[in-house]
């Protein structure tokens, strides 16, 4: 591709979602809305907030015309967000609507051992058509979320992750910095080839062991699983390959993920942050992939206020901030230079779709009360008619 | 003079045209597969003349390269060539190019054109090689001189298959099958159609449990010249009909049962079998069934056994005949791809068949084989995975 190709490119693609006429539609904005986790209501069983789960093979639009089968909670990707006060009586019935083994597991939570959702560590696996009651109070304070921990490499990218929020009345962080609205973007990074023949490879190996379960043969080789030490030895003493058995099937190389999303979709389908000149929004950042995201924002320092959950002793100001896998931070970003800024991955190779810039986690902080004449680029000679009208140029 | 030279440019400018635009654009890059087969056996024949000996039989040992990508439409491409090399003693090249055809395809139709497999066949059975029972199993090519059995399996085709609900296939197809007398004739027109309809449960359920795992027929015509005949009655018309049951669909101990018939209509006028032509043209029916065992361990097959029997008789014949063949084999994993084998085989022959192909013979072999597929640059899933199967189908 030419350089000349690419600015072309860019720019159309620039001028489907950022255009500032289109950004700033009432239209765009309920649109917009509907790109965060949807939040799950909770039913009351006494003073027990009960919720459910499922889980159930659905098919994921990252960018308009790239779908992907993806294992979704309740039909979305991410999970719908759960959302409790501290101290909260929890109850989630999870129930499996495929045909593979699944657990989950509260990440950060401070849950009773047998709550945690480690297959044959902390619990059974939840196999085909069973639910599984989970039961905790929520603690501790904070962002936190929750994920698959069966075959936790491919069931996590492929879309078992939602987020898991721990409200405070008494919240430390509104204090500081007063705010109304919050965002919560959950981030995963996928190698589609790797979920598309792994997913394949699971759903055929189940068959066939489910099969066997049915029938009363639960074979122990086949899941890879033991009593003790003394009968995998014997089982290695028959023929069995513990290092082997698995990987035999596994693809040839480890994930290389090359689709970034925020909140399950790739630039241009991410989310814009809006706000409006002197607010502060709270933006809740979950990293459920298997990637560092080095993630900037343009023009504004913002504050770091909880890390994992935890408030910080003393929020730091930084632009930059560095999301590793496993990881929430939470930021404050104060409204103090109006326009439309650019949130990204600062390493360039993830707001790429399949190697293609732009794309990925590449998103927009908009100030929605930006005055009519600034909501265009400074005009270039001889390029008032083409685009970029949004720089999106890191 | 005018008008022929515009219709002559217009061609050469979107030559033009096509090859300016695939210049300075970056390629996509397709998949790859490599397939390869190495099958190399100790034969040890004997027949009424006498025992006969093969050290080394590497027939039908094959390589395939295949090359696919994704299409505007939601259609997809393909580019297959292969080689393989034919049997021992054969008229062919030492390396005959079995494969080399293109593939255009969408989730309900495909089309092929090219060398490949011959629609001579509805199924394949558990035999060391694919024409250890080719008498019986394909239906056999009228133009061959029955040297080379390459002949029957394969040939140019161009076909045209409409799925329909995931598991009905309708197929439609024109064949060149190699001509003894082409060289000299200079014809590579069509001298086979054909027209085929399966019920077939795709690979990846096949612990869906279901016993009717394929179901087919098909009918065949060879476009033979008949003298004192004219039209469809000039051609020779077969009927195949077959089926694959699931005796018992265990993953640890799978039993399948195959099974095929296929009736050649023949030509009335073929009252004795002294050549191949004879072979071919004589009414006849043949069936072939085999019964497998397959043994499973950790999810891969490690020991496989099979017994095939086949029949076929020529009820037109003046002297009543027919043929039996017997074949029982098994196979042992050595490793990943890697099988031992041996397989016996016997063979008898009644009437005219015991003077065309002689009265018996039975053949031991001992067999290793090696076989792997290997896909490089994976960018998209098959039509018939689970996920596109069962999960909605995604181009």
């Amino acid at each position: 591709m030419t350089r000349r190709d690419f600015l072309i490119t860019s720019a159309a693609l620039s001028a489907a979602t950022l255009l500032p006429g289109s950004l700033f539609a009432e239209t765009t904005k309920k649109e917009n809305s509907e790109r965060f986790p949807r939040q799950l209501e909770p039913v009351m069983e006494g003073d027990v907030k009960t919720f459910r789960l499922f889980i159930d093979i659905h098919q994921q639009e990252l960018v308009p015309g790239v779908r992907i089968h993806t294992l979704a909670f309740n039909n979305q990707v991410p999970g719908p967000e759960i959302r409790v006060n501290r101290g909260d009586k929890v109850k989630v019935y999870f129930k499996n609507k495929t045909e593979l083994n699944h657990t989950i597991h509260w990440h950060g939570m401070h849950v009773p051992w047998r709550m945690d959702g480690v297959p044959y560590i902390t619990q059974m696996p939840v196999m085909s058509g069973q639910e599984f009651v989970y039961e905790f109070v929520a603690e501790p304070y904070g962002t936190h979320f929750y994920h698959c921990h069966w075959g936790t490499l491919l069931h996590m990218q492929s879309g078992m992750y939602g987020s898991l929020i721990v409200e405070d009345p008494d919240d430390p962080i509104k204090k500081r910095f007063p705010y109304e609205r919050e965002y919560t973007l959950l981030y995963s990074a996928h190698d589609l080839n790797f979920l598309r023949n792994e997913l394949n490879a699971m759903l055929e190996r189940m068959k066939e062991r489910l099969y066997l379960v049915r029938n009363g043969r639960f074979d122990k080789e086949r899941f890879a699983v033991f009593d003790s030490k003394e009968e995998l030895e014997g089982a290695v003493r028959k023929g069995y390959q513990p290092p082997y058995v698995v990987s035999r099937r596994a693809p040839a190389e480890l994930a290389q993920p090359f689709w970034f999303t925020v909140n399950g979709k790739s630039y241009p389908s991410t989310p814009n942050l809006y706000i409006r000149e002197g607010e502060s929004i709270r933006v809740r950042l979950i990293n459920s992939g298997t990637e560092e995201h080095s993630l900037h924002l343009h023009g504004h320092d913002f504050w770091l206020v909880c890390d994992d959950g935890l408030p910080l002793p003393q929020p730091w100001q930084m632009n930059t901030m560095r999301l590793s896998p496993g990881k929430t931070l939470d930021i404050i970003i104060e409204g103090k230079n109006r326009g439309i800024w650019t949130f990204h991955d600062h390493d360039t190779r993830r707001v790429t779709n399949n190697g293609l810039y732009p794309g990925g986690n590449l998103m927009a902080l908009v100030y929605e009360d930006l005055p009519e004449e600034e909501r265009r680029v400074m005009p270039m000679k001889g390029m008032n008619n083409l685009i970029p009208k949004v720089a999106l140029d890191e | 003079m005018q008008k022929k030279k515009t219709a002559l440019s217009i061609p050469m400018m979107l030559i033009t045209i096509l090859l300016a635009c695939s210049t300075g654009y970056p390629g996509v890059t397709p998949e790859i597969l490599l397939g390869a087969r190495g099958i190399a056996s100790m034969n040890l024949d004997y027949t009424a003349a006498g025992g006969e000996e093969t050290v080394s039989d590497f027939s039908d040992t094959s390589l395939l390269v295949g090359f696919r990508q994704k299409l505007y439409s939601n259609y997809r491409g393909a580019l297959v060539i292969g080689f393989q090399f034919p049997d021992e003693g054969s008229r062919l090249e030492p390396i005959l190019f079995h494969q080399v055809f293109l593939r255009v395809e969408d989730r309900s139709n495909i089309f092929k054109i090219g060398r490949t497999r011959v629609r001579s066949a509805m199924i394949e059975f558990p035999t060391l090689r694919d024409d250890d029972a080719i008498d019986f199993t394909d239906i056999l090519n009228p133009f061959s001189s029955g040297e080379d059995t390459e002949d029957n399996q394969y040939g140019n085709i161009v076909e045209a298959t409409r799925i329909f609900g995931q598991r009905y296939r309708l197929s439609a197809y024109g064949e060149h099958l190699r001509n003894e007398n082409e060289a000299s004739t200079k014809d590579f027109g069509f001298n086979a159609l054909g027209i085929s309809f399966q019920y077939r449960v795709p690979e990846s359920q096949r612990w869906n449990r279901e016993v009717l795992n394929q179901i087919g027929i098909s009918l065949n015509t060879a476009l033979t010249d008949r003298p004192g005949y004219s039209g469809l009655d000039k051609s020779l018309k077969s009927i195949t009909f077959s089926t694959v049951l699931n005796i018992r669909p265990d993953p640890v101990h799978f039993w399948d049962l195959r099974h095929q018939s296929i009736f050649n209509m023949g030509f009335s006028e073929t009252k004795a079998v002294t050549d191949y032509a004879d072979l071919t043209r004589a009414r006849s029916f043949s069936t072939f069934t085999s019964i497998r065992y397959l043994y499973r361990k950790l999810e891969r097959p490690a020991v496989q056994a099979a017994l095939s029997y086949g029949y076929k008789t020529f009820p037109d014949l003046t002297n009543s005949s027919s043929q039996h063949r017997l074949i029982a084999n098994g196979f042992y994993r050595l490793g990943a791809n890697f099988d031992a084998g041996l397989q016996v085989g016997y063979l008898k022959n009644t009437g005219d068949l015991k003077a065309f192909a002689g009265e018996h013979e039975t053949e031991v072999q001992f067999a290793l084989i090696y076989s792997i597929e290997q896909l490089w640059n994976s960018q998209f899933d098959d039509r018939e995975s689970l996920l596109n199967l069962e999960h909605g189908y995604i181009p």
